[in-house]
């Protein structure tokens, strides 16, 4: 590899819902582009498969081989990506790619299907606090799946469905797995499903606004995650910090979702560099 | 002529029971289905049902009281009912069909709606290929509810068919949701009186010569049945859905009373019934007469419901049936982390992803649900006697097993009933109820 030339940087942020890939061009200085995004929802397919096959879809999109690629790095459950070179862990990668999306981030929320933790992060992207929630599923983005699934509604119907509500319907119950039953009732309750979903949004954008606060964010508050795609749920999120006077703005970009992917692979070409730097590492 | 009849409705979070009594008290028909969200349509489906399981029933009365026909009643009968749910699920695979194509005629599908469709023709066309296997005689099906074979069959030829450009495994998943709501969510009645006459020429037709001779005495036994009229002297419903049944309040008896009642009904000897239900787990101590005394309950959170049990299944693309048997097969029993059932599934995920065995894994699964029942009984005043397990559960023998061995460990040997068909617990505490007041009725 000469000096002052760009490589191609892969990432791919293995999630317990869908694989997210990403290809990025970084140039010596850092200064990067992205190429291409790939989104492989799971399915309850086999997980080794999945990533094999939508890795593939990837590059085929994009246009490139495998052996274009200087790097490819995995994060959040990587250990099955067996053509990486490198892993990461998933707070840095959000961090990193919800910085590279939104300069301004002063803070990130990333909502995945089992887990949701707040970041606050500097301009360099360096986690300074962080909080995860706790061992049990309330409120996580699996259960909106599975809500959805329960309604007959496509993933991708529910925020703007969730944004036509009324009257939001509190729900009662904290399991989630319960709460499904929950909204089996309000069906034959009569309630519509926008207030349903719009009520579920509130009581998840309930617990991350308590994340936020507990880390003491402030300023842009990124989204990150599978569920920053939902539109309904950045909503909510947004009048509940309203409710609460709270001096946070909430922001989600088009690509929120691959901000693992894409920090897995910014990272990737960082390390690249510095392995390139020292070549008596790589012997 | 017509069958007086006493209803027992059993409106759980995920099945729906019904039972039929005569006014003997006699089981005559049960009725299973799983619950949907619409609960007026889960109880009118049990209750037909029970109703048509009644008919196969007295079928049974009648043929065995008929000295040329008794002794051929165990194998005409058994082919008689394969072939009616042949008949049945084949109607319903129909149905979905044609809900799917309504379905893909949404806008959105429109840029690929020729390959969509076609896909959909080529899933159902292979379905209901597969429909005479599932109920030939020595089948093994992973479930009996429409829903879960469709879904198994729909996703394997939808995995095989699919293609990523035009019609994604991920919009035949989004189809199938969409369409298997509607066919749910219609009440099929009257399936006895469609299906009974094609049912009996199939099986006529491949019947064998001990039964092909009896035509004649055969034909108006079946005739007789179909046009049967059943009056139904009383009905109460229990559940966790009662609530929401469309029986008038004094027909409602709390699900705590009923399994109760039905557990002493089946087992005089009770006095401490645990029910493992989708949604609930109680643990009820009765007296000698059935009435409870005191009882604890978990509606919280769904560890340690069968919901627990149901949520691994569909993770593992599994029929609730196929659960048990597989932990059993375990050698090496694992012990779960997660006490959440969400992450339950993550950890089983990440489990199998680690090539550890998936009955090992299921196995730990089983005993997880059960060391939370045995808090609950603890709380509930312990088990000083008598036991008896009831609710979904307690048809998984795994289950059965880890509970076995739990108990003994706390409170020493302890006779532990169980009935075949317990789940149907409560549904005949509330057909008892409805007996009890039947009578009352009368003699005012």
């Amino acid at each position: 590899m000469k000096a002052g030339e760009s490589i191609l940087a892969a990432g791919v942020d293995v999630g317990s819902s869908a694989v997210k890939f990403a290809l990025a061009q970084v140039a010596e200085d850092g200064a990067a582009s992205l190429l291409a995004l790939h989104n492989e929802r799971i399915r309850r397919r086999e997980l080794r498969k999945v990533i094999r096959d939508g890795y593939e879809v990837f590059l085929e999109q994009a246009g490139v081989r495998q052996n274009d690629i200087a790097y490819t790095a995995s994060t959040g459950e990587g250990e099955l990506v067996d053509f990486r070179r490198g892993h990461f862990y998933g707070m840095t990668t959000h961090a990193r790619g919800a910085v590279f999306l939104m300069p301004s981030t002063g803070a990130v929320i990333d909502i995945g299907a089992l887990h949701a933790r707040a970041m606050r992060v500097d301009e360099r992207s360096r986690v300074m606090a962080y909080r995860m929630t706790s061992q049990c599923a309330s409120g996580s983005g699996q259960f909106l799946e599975n809500v959805a699934r329960y309604l007959g509604i496509m993933l991708e119907d529910v925020g703007p469905l969730s944004c036509e509500a009324k009257n939001p319907e509190s729900v009662s119950s904290i399991c989630a797995v319960l709460a499904e039953t929950d909204v089996i009732n309000m069906v034959s309750r009569g309630i519509s499903r926008s207030d349903i979903l719009k009520g579920i949004h509130l009581s998840m954008a309930g617990r991350y606004t308590k994340l936020l606060r507990s880390i003491d964010a402030c300023g842009d508050v990124a989204i990150t995650g599978g569920l920053a795609a939902d539109i309904g749920l950045c909503r909510a999120l947004e009048e509940k910090i309203d409710e609460e006077k709270l001096t946070m703005r909430v922001r989600a970009h088009p690509d929120s979702i691959y901000a693992g992917a894409i920090g897995a692979a910014l990272w990737g070409a960082h390390r690249h560099r510095i392995l390139a730097r020292r070549p008596e590492v790589v012997a | 002529m017509s069958v007086e009849i006493l209803l027992g409705i059993d409106l759980g979070s995920t099945t729906t029971k019904a039972i039929a009594l005569d006014r003997t008290g006699r089981v005559l028909g049960r009725g299973i289905t799983n619950t949907r969200s619409n609960y007026e349509v889960a109880s009118q489906i049990v209750r037909e049902e029970a109703l048509v399981q009644s008919r196969f029933e007295l079928l049974r009365h009648a043929l065995a009281s008929d000295p040329e026909l008794s002794g051929i009643e165990p194998k005409f009968i058994g082919a008689l009912v394969r072939n009616f749910r042949q008949q049945q699920h084949l109607e319903q695979v129909e149905f979905l069909e044609s809900e799917l194509h309504r379905c893909a005629d949404a806008p959105r599908y429109a840029p690929n709606r020729k390959t969509v469709k076609e896909m959909l023709r080529l899933i159902c066309q292979e379905m209901k290929s597969r429909v005479p296997d599932h109920f030939s005689e020595l089948a093994v099906r992973k479930s009996d509810f429409f829903r879960d074979l469709a879904a198994a069959d729909y996703m394997q030829c939808a995995e095989r068919f699919s293609d990523a450009k035009h019609a994604s495994f991920d919009v035949l998943c989004g189809l199938f949701d969409a369409a298997i709501l509607e066919v749910e969510n219609a009440a099929g009645n009257g399936a006895f009186e469609r299906h009974a006459s094609p049912a009996l020429e199939q099986t006529l037709a491949a019947a064998p010569a001990d039964i092909r001779t009896r035509e004649a005495r055969l034909r108006p036994a079946v005739e007789s049945v179909r046009s049967l009229d059943f009056r139904v002297l009383g009905m109460v419903g229990t559940g966790y859905g009662r609530q929401r049944l469309p029986f008038p309040k004094e027909q409602i008896r709390s699900e705590i009373l009923c399994h109760g009642l039905g557990a002493h009904a089946m087992f005089a000897g009770t006095r401490t019934v645990l029910d493992i239900g989708g949604q609930d787990t109680k643990a009820i101590q009765v007296d000698h007469t059935g009435i409870v005394t005191s009882f604890q309950m978990n509606d919280r959170c769904a560890a340690g419901c069968g919901r627990y049990l149901g949520y691994i299944a569909d993770e593992m693309n599994l029929g609730l049936h196929e659960l048990g048997k597989l932990a059993q097969e375990s050698t090496c029993s694992i012990k779960i982390n997660s006490t959440c059932t969400v992450f339950a599934g993550a950890e089983l995920r990440d489990r199998l992803s680690l090539g550890q065995k998936r009955s090992d894994i299921l196995a730990g699964l089983h005993r997880a649900i059960m060391l939370r029942a045995m808090s609950l009984l603890a709380r509930s005043g312990g088990i000083s006697d008598e036991f008896t397990f009831t609710g979904g559960v307690a048809r998984n023998p795994a289950a059965v097993s880890a509970l076995q061995g739990l108990v003994e460990q706390n409170y020493g040997v302890r006779k532990l009933n169980i009935s075949p068909e317990s789940i149907y617990t409560g549904a005949l505490g509330a057909a008892l109820f409805a007996q009890r007041s039947a009578e009352g009725g009368n003699a005012a």
